[in-house]
C-alpha cells in the first residue's frame, strides 16, 4: 500500500481540479468494481459486491482533492496573483514551490528578501493579496503563454521516507484514505460496499453532498487524516493526537458528533485485535462525515484517521505503521458490520 | 428588451428578502409570454419552464434572485422606530435616508440623524451602526405601535433611472437587472429550437438564506444550472484587483464552484460572438446562489455569470447598458446547443 | 401536566448535544400515553405522532442542552473539555456540573487566564481526583457533563438551567396532553443536536416532509438593565410569535395564522425578532420543496447561563397557541 500511497501523493489534484487523481484511481479500481461512475460534482463512486448483501448499506469515503492555489490575475510584470484553495496558513506557503496546470509549470511563491523588510513589516505576515507566484516570465505575454487566471497549482515536493516509519509528502490528506480504499477494493469483501472517492472536500465537503444523496448509505465510515500537534511547547490538551500512536478513532470533531456505537465498535475491535489506537484530545476540524450524516433522513457516521503533522502544507508527516493499522482496522470493521452490528 | 422600462418597473417595487410578493407578481407577468408555464412556488419564487419537446432532454436552470436588501422594524421609542437589517445592509447609506415602510398603504420614513450644529468634528468622523439609528415616521408612540407593528418590513425609497447616456442607477439592480437579462435572453431565443428544457427561476431570499434557490432546485432537479448575479464594478476608491470595469462585458466565474466545462463554454461562446467578457476566479464560495445550487440532491453542473455593478447594496447601484445586452447575448449563446455538449460529455 | 414539574423531570435527565439518551427516554415516557406512534431516528430525534387525515404539521422543540465533553485528562487529575453548543466560558465559570454516571465537578478558569478574554482552552473541570489514574477511574475521554444547578420558582418566574430548551419540550408535552381530536396529522418532534448546528431538525424534517412547521424554542428579551436591544420581546407579555431570527424569515402565512389564532382566542402574544441566534426553524424551512415554517417562543433572560429565567404565564400562553395551531384548519390557507 505504501507504494500506492507514494504514487497518489505525487499526483496533483487541488479541489475542483481532481481529474488526474480521479483518472488514476479509476484505472486502479476498474478491474475490481462491479460498477463505477463519475457524477456531476466529480466524485468517483465505485460499487463492489461482497460475500453477502449487507443488512445496513455501507459506504466508505475518502476525498481525492488537496489544498493548493489558483491563479487569479496576471500582472504586467508577468507575475501571478493567486488565492489559496482550501484552508492554508499563509506562513507555510511563503517561499514554497508550486506546480501549475496541466503542463506542470513550476513557480515559486515569492516575497521580498528579509534584508528589505523593515522591523515593523517583519512582525506581520503579508496578506494573501500581497503574495505572488513567480514563474520566471518577463512580462504578461510570456506568462499568458504558460498559465491563465483559473489555472490551479499544487504544492511541489516528492513523497519521501523520514526518520523511522514516517512519511513526508504533500496531500497525505487524504490520499491515505484513497490508498486504504483501493487496497480493500482488491480484496474479497465480506459484504457489498460502496467506495466514494469524493471531490472538493477541502472547500466545504462539497462532493459528499451528492455522493451521500445518491448512494443513500445507512452506515458511512470516513477514512481521513487529522491534525497532530505533538510539538514541544504545545500543552498536553492541545496536542490533539500524534503519529505512531495508532489510527485515530473520533467521537467528535468541530463539525460532527460521531455515532457513539460505531465509535465503540471501532474502539472495541482495536482493543480485541491489539491494534494501537488513539482518539482526538481536542475538538477541531471537520470532514465529509458532517455532510453525509445530515443527508436525507440521516446516516450513522464514523471516522477513522491517520494522525498527520503539518496538514494543509507541502511537507506533511505521518506514520506508515498508522497507515497500515488503518487498513487493518477498516477491514475488521467491514467484517463486523457483515456479521451484524 | 427595453431595460429602462422593465427595470424602472421592477426596481420601484418593494421586495426585501422574505417579502418579495409584489416583485414576484410583476416578474411572473413579464415571464409569462416567454415560457410555456409559469407559477409562484411555496417559498415565493417564480418558476417558468420552456420545454424543448425532446424526450429525455436535460434540464437547464437559469437563476436570478428577486429579493433586495431591506429592513424590518423591531421596536418603538417615543414614536421613532428601531430597526434591523434584512440581508447585508451598508449602514453608511442610512443617515437621513428616506425609506418606505411596507404597511398597507405604505408610509414614508426618514432615518433620523443629529444636525451638524450640535455635533463635534470627532462625532461626525464616526460612522453609526444600525443599532444606534431610528426611523422618523412623524407619529406618536401609540400611533407608531398601532400602525407600524414589530415585523413590518421596509425598503429604500427609490426606483431605477438612467445615469448619463450609458448607465442605469437605482435600488435592487442586485439582482433584478439580471432577471431582466434572463428575460432578454429568452426573447433572443424565441422561435428557436432548443435541446434542453429551460427553467427560469426568479428566486427569493438569496440575500439571507438562499431559501428560494435551494427549494426550487430540489423540485426541478436540474442537470445544469447558471446563477446570474452581480459582481463588484469598479469605483475610484476601490482596488482594481477586486473589481471589474463597467462596460467591458459580463464576468465568467472560474473555480471549484463553477464546473469547468461550463466556464469554458461561456468563454468560447463569448469569443465566437466577439463579445467582451472578463473572468473572475473564486477559490471557494462564489457568493451567489451557485453555491447551494451546485450541491442540490446528487449535484448539479454549475456556472456563475455576473454583471459588474457599482455600489452594491446601496440605493445607488449602477450598471452599464452594454453589459446588460452582452450578458443576455452570451446567455442565449450558452443555451443554444448546450444539450448536445452535455450529452457528448456524459 | 404542570410545566414546572415537567421541567424538573427533564432537568434531572442528562441530555447534552449528541448524548440525549436519558432526556429522550424521560420525554418519551411522558408523551407515550398521548401518542399514536413514538419512534427514534438515526440522529436521535424523538418523533411522536398523532395521526390525522389532514395536512401534516410538525412541531419541533430541541431536547438537547449545551454542555461539555471531556477531551483530555491531565496528569494531576483535572479534565480539559470541548464545548457542546454555545458555551461561553465567562457565563459558565464557577458552575457546578455533573456527568451521566453521577460524578460531579466544577468548571473553572485557570488562575493565570485573562478573565475578560476567557477562552475554553484556559478552563478545566475539577472533579476532585488526586491524579490521572483516579480521574480515569471516574470518567473517560468523550464523556459529557452538564450544568447542575437547582431550578426554583419566584414570583411567577422560573429560574433554571436549560430552560433552553426544556421549557419548550414541556410546552409541547402539555399541548399534546390537552389536544383532543384533531384533523391535522401531527408530528411532535423532540430534536437532537440543535445546539451544535440544528442538526437533528434537518433530517427529521426531511423524513416527515411536513406541510407546516412550528419550532418552539426560547428567545432573547429586551427588558433588563443595559440591554443591547437585541430582542423585541419582554417577560410576561405572552407567547412570542417569531417573525425572523438569524436562521430563518418565517413564512408570512404562518405568522399571520398564529397571530389570528392568538387574537381570536385571547392568548397574550408579542412579535419576536431574535437577531442573534438561530433555531430549528432554520433547518426545517429549506427542506425539500420548502416548508411553511414559523416559531412560537418563550421569552427568556440570561440564555445559556445556569440561571435562565422565564415567566410561567408566557409558557402557558405558548401551550395554548401550539394547541390552537395544531387544531387549526390549515387547508384553506
Amino acid at each position: 500500500m505504501l507504494d500506492l500511497l507514494n504514487q497518489l501523493c505525487a499526483l496533483d489534484g487541488v479541489s475542483g481540479d481532481e481529474d488526474r487523481v480521479r483518472a488514476f484511481i479509476r484505472k486502479k479500481a476498474r478491474p475490481w468494481a462491479h460498477s463505477i461512475r463519475t457524477d456531476a460534482l466529480g466524485n468517483l463512486i465505485v460499487f463492489k459486491r461482497g460475500g453477502k448483501p449487507a443488512e445496513n448499506k455501507v459506504m466508505l469515503c475518502a476525498h481525492m482533492d488537496e489544498v493548493g492555489v489558483i491563479v487569479t490575475k496576471i500582472t504586467d510584470e508577468g507575475v501571478l496573483k493567486f488565492d489559496f484553495v482550501g484552508g492554508v496558513d499563509r506562513r507555510v506557503a511563503m517561499g514554497k514551490s508550486v506546480v501549475l496546470g496541466d503542463n506542470r509549470v513550476p513557480g515559486i511563491i515569492g516575497l521580498k528578501a528579509i534584508h528589505l523588510v523593515s522591523r515593523e513589516e517583519e512582525k506581520q505576515v503579508p496578506k494573501t493579496d500581497s503574495l505572488y507566484i513567480d514563474i520566471g516570465a518577463g512580462n504578461r505575454e510570456a506568462a499568458q503563454a504558460l498559465v491563465q487566471p483559473g489555472t490551479y497549482g499544487a504544492f511541489a515536493g516528492a513523497p519521501e521516507a523520514l526518520g523511522s516509519n514516517l512519511l513526508k509528502a504533500k496531500a497525505i490528506d487524504d490520499r491515505v484514505g484513497c490508498a486504504v480504499m483501493l487496497e480493500l477494493l482488491k480484496e474479497d469483501l465480506p459484504l457489498d460496499v460502496t467506495f466514494a472517492f469524493t471531490a472538493q472536500e477541502e472547500v466545504g465537503t462539497r462532493g459528499a453532498f451528492g455522493a451521500a444523496f445518491s448512494v443513500t448509505p445507512e452506515i458511512a465510515l470516513v477514512l481521513e487524516t487529522t491534525t497532530a500537534a505533538d510539538l514541544p511547547g504545545v500543552e498536553g490538551h492541545r496536542r490533539v493526537c500524534a503519529p505512531g500512536k495508532g489510527p485515530v478513532i473520533s467521537y467528535m470533531d468541530g463539525a460532527a458528533i460521531y455515532d457513539r456505537s460505531l465509535f465503540e465498535t471501532l474502539r472495541d475491535l482495536a482493543e480485541e485485535y491489539q491494534i494501537p489506537w488513539q482518539t482526538k484530545e481536542y475538538i477541531s476540524g471537520g470532514n465529509d462525515a458532517r455532510t453525509i450524516q445530515r443527508t436525507r433522513a440521516g446516516v450513522r457516521v464514523a471516522a477513522l484517521s491517520a494522525a498527520v503533522r503539518y496538514l494543509h502544507a507541502p511537507a506533511s508527516v505521518g506514520s506508515t505503521t498508522d497507515f497500515q493499522d488503518m487498513l487493518r482496522l477498516t477491514r475488521l470493521f467491514l467484517e463486523r458490520v457483515a456479521e451484524g452490528l | 428588451m427595453n431595460y429602462d422600462k422593465v427595470l424602472a418597473r421592477l426596481c420601484a417595487l418593494p421586495g426585501p428578502s422574505g417579502f418579495e410578493g409584489p416583485v414576484a407578481e410583476a416578474a411572473e407577468e413579464l415571464l409569462r409570454p416567454l415560457v410555456d408555464q409559469v407559477s409562484v412556488d411555496r417559498m415565493g419564487s417564480v418558476v417558468g419552464v420552456r420545454r424543448c419537446g425532446r424526450d429525455n432532454a436535460k434540464k437547464l436552470l437559469l437563476d436570478a434572485h428577486l429579493d433586495e436588501i431591506g429592513f424590518v422594524i423591531t421596536g418603538h421609542e417615543e414614536g421613532f422606530l428601531r430597526f434591523a437589517p434584512l440581508g447585508g445592509v451598508d449602514p453608511r447609506m442610512l443617515p437621513d435616508r428616506e425609506l418606505t415602510l411596507l404597511t398597507d398603504p405604505p408610509r414614508m420614513g426618514v432615518v433620523a440623524c443629529l444636525p451638524p450644529h450640535i455635533q463635534t468634528r470627532e462625532d461626525m468622523d464616526k460612522s453609526q451602526s444600525i443599532k444606534e439609528l431610528y426611523i422618523d415616521v412623524g407619529l406618536s408612540q401609540e400611533e407608531a405601535e398601532r400602525l407600524i407593528p414589530v415585523g413590518t418590513p421596509a425598503v429604500y425609497r427609490t426606483g431605477c433611472a438612467p445615469l448619463g447616456e450609458e448607465l442605469l442607477c437605482g435600488k435592487a439592480l442586485d439582482d433584478r437587472a439580471c432577471f431582466a437579462v434572463l428575460l432578454d435572453a429568452l426573447e433572443r431565443l424565441s422561435g428557436e429550437e432548443l435541446d434542453v428544457d429551460l427553467y427560469i427561476l426568479g428566486s427569493t431570499q438569496e440575500e439571507t438564506h438562499s431559501t428560494g434557490a435551494i427549494t426550487a432546485a430540489y423540485g426541478i432537479v436540474p442537470d445544469l444550472c447558471a446563477a446570474v448575479d452581480v459582481t463588484h464594478g469598479d469605483s475610484p476608491d476601490a482596488s482594481k484587483d477586486k473589481t471589474f470595469p463597467l462596460g467591458k462585458g459580463p464576468v465568467i466565474g472560474v473555480g471549484p464552484n463553477c464546473t469547468r466545462w461550463l466556464s469554458t463554454r461561456l468563454e468560447h461562446k463569448a469569443k465566437e460572438l466577439d463579445l467582451p467578457c472578463q473572468v473572475e476566479v473564486m477559490a471557494g464560495h462564489s457568493g451567489t446562489n451557485g453555491w447551494p445550487l451546485q450541491v442540490s440532491r446528487e449535484g448539479v453542473a454549475t456556472a456563475v455569470l455576473s454583471l459588474p455593478l457599482r455600489y452594491m447594496h446601496t440605493p445607488i447601484e449602477t450598471v452599464h447598458r452594454r453589459d446588460l445586452e452582452d450578458t443576455a447575448a452570451l446567455l442565449a449563446a450558452f443555451v443554444r446547443g448546450i444539450g448536445k455538449e452535455a450529452e457528448d460529455r456524459a | 401536566m404542570e410545566i414546572f414539574e415537567v421541567l424538573q423531570t427533564l432537568n434531572a435527565a442528562h441530555g447534552p448535544s449528541g448524548d440525549e439518551g436519558d432526556v429522550r427516554e424521560a420525554i418519551a415516557a411522558l408523551a407515550r400515553p398521548w401518542a399514536d406512534e413514538v419512534r427514534t431516528d438515526t440522529m436521535g430525534n424523538l418523533i411522536v405522532r398523532r395521526k390525522g387525515s389532514g395536512p401534516r404539521v410538525l412541531f419541533a422543540a430541541h431536547m438537547d442542552s449545551i454542555g461539555f465533553i471531556v477531551t483530555h485528562i491531565e496528569k494531576e487529575g483535572f479534565l480539559r473539555v470541548g464545548r457542546l453548543g454555545g458555551i461561553a466560558p465567562k457565563e459558565a465559570a464557577y458552575t457546578p456540573v455533573c456527568f451521566k454516571n453521577g460524578v460531579r465537578g466544577v468548571f473553572v478558569p485557570e488562575e493565570k487566564a485573562d478573565f475578560a478574554k476567557l477562552k475554553l482552552d484556559e478552563c478545566y473541570l475539577d472533579i476532585g481526583a488526586v491524579d490521572e489514574e483516579e480521574a480515569r477511574s471516574m470518567v473517560r475521554v468523550g464523556d459529557t457533563a452538564v450544568y447542575q444547578s437547582p431550578a426554583f420558582q419566584n414570583n411567577g418566574k422560573v429560574i433554571s438551567p436549560y430552560l433552553d430548551n426544556r421549557i419548550s419540550c414541556a410546552v409541547l408535552l402539555a399541548a399534546l396532553e390537552g389536544l383532543g381530536e384533531c384533523r391535522n396529522d401531527l408530528y411532535f418532534v423532540f430534536t437532537a443536536q440543535e445546539e451544535v448546528g440544528l442538526r437533528g431538525a434537518r433530517t427529521a424534517a426531511w423524513a416527515v416532509d411536513p406541510d407546516w412547521a412550528v419550532a418552539v424554542d426560547v428567545t432573547d428579551v429586551d427588558d433588563t438593565p443595559g440591554s443591547e436591544k437585541s430582542g423585541t420581546v419582554r417577560l410576561g407579555k405572552g407567547a412570542a410569535i417569531k417573525v425572523m431570527d438569524s436562521s430563518v424569515i418565517c413564512h408570512p402565512q404562518v405568522v399571520w395564522k398564529l397571530e389570528e389564532l392568538a387574537q381570536s382566542q385571547d392568548i397574550p402574544f408579542q412579535k419576536d425578532i431574535m437577531r442573534g441566534g438561530g433555531t430549528d426553524a432554520g433547518a426545517i424551512h429549506t427542506t425539500r420543496l420548502g416548508v411553511r415554517t414559523g416559531g412560537v417562543s418563550i421569552p427568556c433572560r440570561y440564555v445559556h447561563t445556569p440561571v435562565e429565567t422565564a415567566d410561567l404565564s408566557d409558557a402557558e400562553a405558548c401551550v395554548r397557541l401550539v394547541r390552537a395551531f395544531a387544531r387549526a384548519g390549515l387547508e384553506e390557507l
